[in-house]
């Protein structure tokens, strides 16, 4: 190897990443060149430097708790599957058919009170993303991704864009207009983002393809002065945020259902 | 072979020997770190890795024993970050970046200055942690995985979701963006000294 060594090489070298056969050239060549050596030397400084360096934050006590007990309390009902049935099939079976049915009756309680709160965390999570980005939308300087008043140029401009389809309302109730759409995500899932105006109150509806039992939905309810309003048809779940009056967002939301048909 | 060696059903190959919790707890302080750099704040990168616990529980059904757990959560972890407001934002402006940091950060910026110097520089924790915020996000992501977690070009590229080479190259331009951001603070403290 006469040539100096590439940045590539010399990354390679440093993170361990060379394979056998290049290793041994590039090792032949550093050592008669005094420049590629004083080169390998910095990556290596460097990466040993930045490994250093990024070890910088700490996650706060709470935080361990709080996911000691998460994961304490998902891992059971884990381990619980896992693990090998027989011996305590066994035990189980010696304590007793009254007894057996107290521990199902337990555990199904158990597992259901975990579910639900775990849904509940979901749905917390899911209303927090979507006011989120309703906030976040409300905050940018940026123009919608698409925009106009007509549904007919608003509705086609998805088409490729999401993995379904939607009608939006012909005649809007008074006072409100369409101003555009943006194409978002939320739980990694494409969403179509509505924008729409009450007024002088901006409301955004995100509609989605409902999921087989698995999607997360949001809670519906006021955060933060701004009314959250899931609502669902035959194949789409739509959640509308805006700090209009709630009657209002009503009038949109039963609009919009309704023209999705029956 | 599978591209998704985890997607294969757990079921498939017996019962679980490790509970999440034994693989998932003390990869906390590695998953937090990473994720306040992405999101540079606590509040956020609380949320981010709570989110990434609640998801990887409910999908470690399909992980399967004995594959790589690190690179599967935080696989977990960079999908929600980027589905997250902080990363969606990051993402609008990382295609301009990304178009851009090839010209900003040419991968043969390797200087031939003396080693003496450079460690003089590299013992600058702080000017390296600021010249590591600086760094877009695809370049910050790739640093933090190799030099940080550690991981092989393999893993950090099933993390990211892109070829090895993309990796490589990644890594390239991150350390040469870091070498070049550490030797304008050093000619910025020469020059205010």
């Amino acid at each position: 190897m006469s040539d100096h060594l590439s940045p590539s090489q010399l990354n390679a070298l440093a993170d361990g990443e060379l394979p056998a056969e290049q290793l041994a050239a590039v090792n032949e060549h550093l050592s008669v060149c005094p420049s590629c050596t004083s080169s390998a030397l910095h990556q290596s400084l460097l990466k040993s430097a930045t490994a250093k360096a990024g070890q910088r934050y700490t996650p706060p006590l709470q935080l361990q708790e709080r996911m000691a007990r998460l994961v304490t309390a998902g891992a059971g009902e884990l381990q619980k599957k896992a693990a090998n049935p027989s011996p305590s099939r066994w035990r189980f079976a010696s304590l007793g058919w009254a007894t057996a049915a107290l521990l199902a009756l337990v555990f199904a309680a158990t597992t259901m009170l975990q579910r639900h709160r775990m849904a509940l965390q979901e749905q917390a999570a899911m209303a927090t993303e979507v006011f989120d980005q309703h906030i976040a939308t409300l905050a940018g300087s940026q123009p919608p991704e698409v925009v106009s008043s007509d549904r007919h140029t608003v509705k086609p401009w998805f088409q490729g864009k999401i993995p379904f389809s939607f009608n939006l309302p012909e005649n809007l109730p008074q006072g409100m207009t369409l101003d555009g759409a943006n194409l978002t995500y939320l739980d990694n899932q494409p969403v179509a983002q509505l924008l729409y105006s009450i007024g002088k109150h901006r409301v955004s509806v995100f509609v989605r393809r409902k999921q087989d039992g698995s999607g997360r939905t949001a809670s519906g309810g006021l955060r933060a002065g701004f009314q959250v309003i899931p609502f669902r048809t035959r194949d789409l779940a739509m959640v509308a945020v805006s700090d209009v009056d709630p009657a209002r967002l009503g009038e949109l939301v039963s609009a919009i259902q309704k023209a999705q048909g029956p | 072979m599978t591209l998704l060696p985890w997607k294969r059903r757990a079921h498939d190959n017996g019962p679980q020997t490790h509970g999440f919790a034994d693989l998932g707890l003390p990869l906390l302080p590695s998953l937090y770190n990473v994720a306040f750099w992405l999101t540079r704040n606590a509040a956020d990168a609380e949320d981010l890795v709570q989110e990434t616990f609640l998801k990887a529980l409910r999908g470690f059904d399909s992980f399967e024993t004995g594959s790589n757990f690190k690179a599967w959560i935080f696989r977990i972890l960079r999908n929600t970050y980027l589905t997250s407001r902080a990363g969606l934002a990051a993402r609008r402006t990382v295609a301009l970046e990304e178009l851009e940091e090839s010209a900003l950060y040419p991968e043969a910026a390797i200087d031939r200055e003396t080693p003496e110097m450079n460690l003089i520089r590299m013992s600058d924790r702080a000017m390296l942690q600021a010249a590591m915020e600086k760094l877009p996000p695809p370049l910050m992501e790739v640093i933090l995985l190799c030099d940080v977690e550690e991981m092989k070009y393999r893993e950090i590229a099933t993390v990211l979701e892109v070829p090895i080479g993309t990796v490589m190259s990644r890594i390239n331009r991150a350390r040469a963006a870091l070498r070049s951001a550490l030797e304008s603070g050093q000619r910025a403290r020469e020059w205010g000294a």
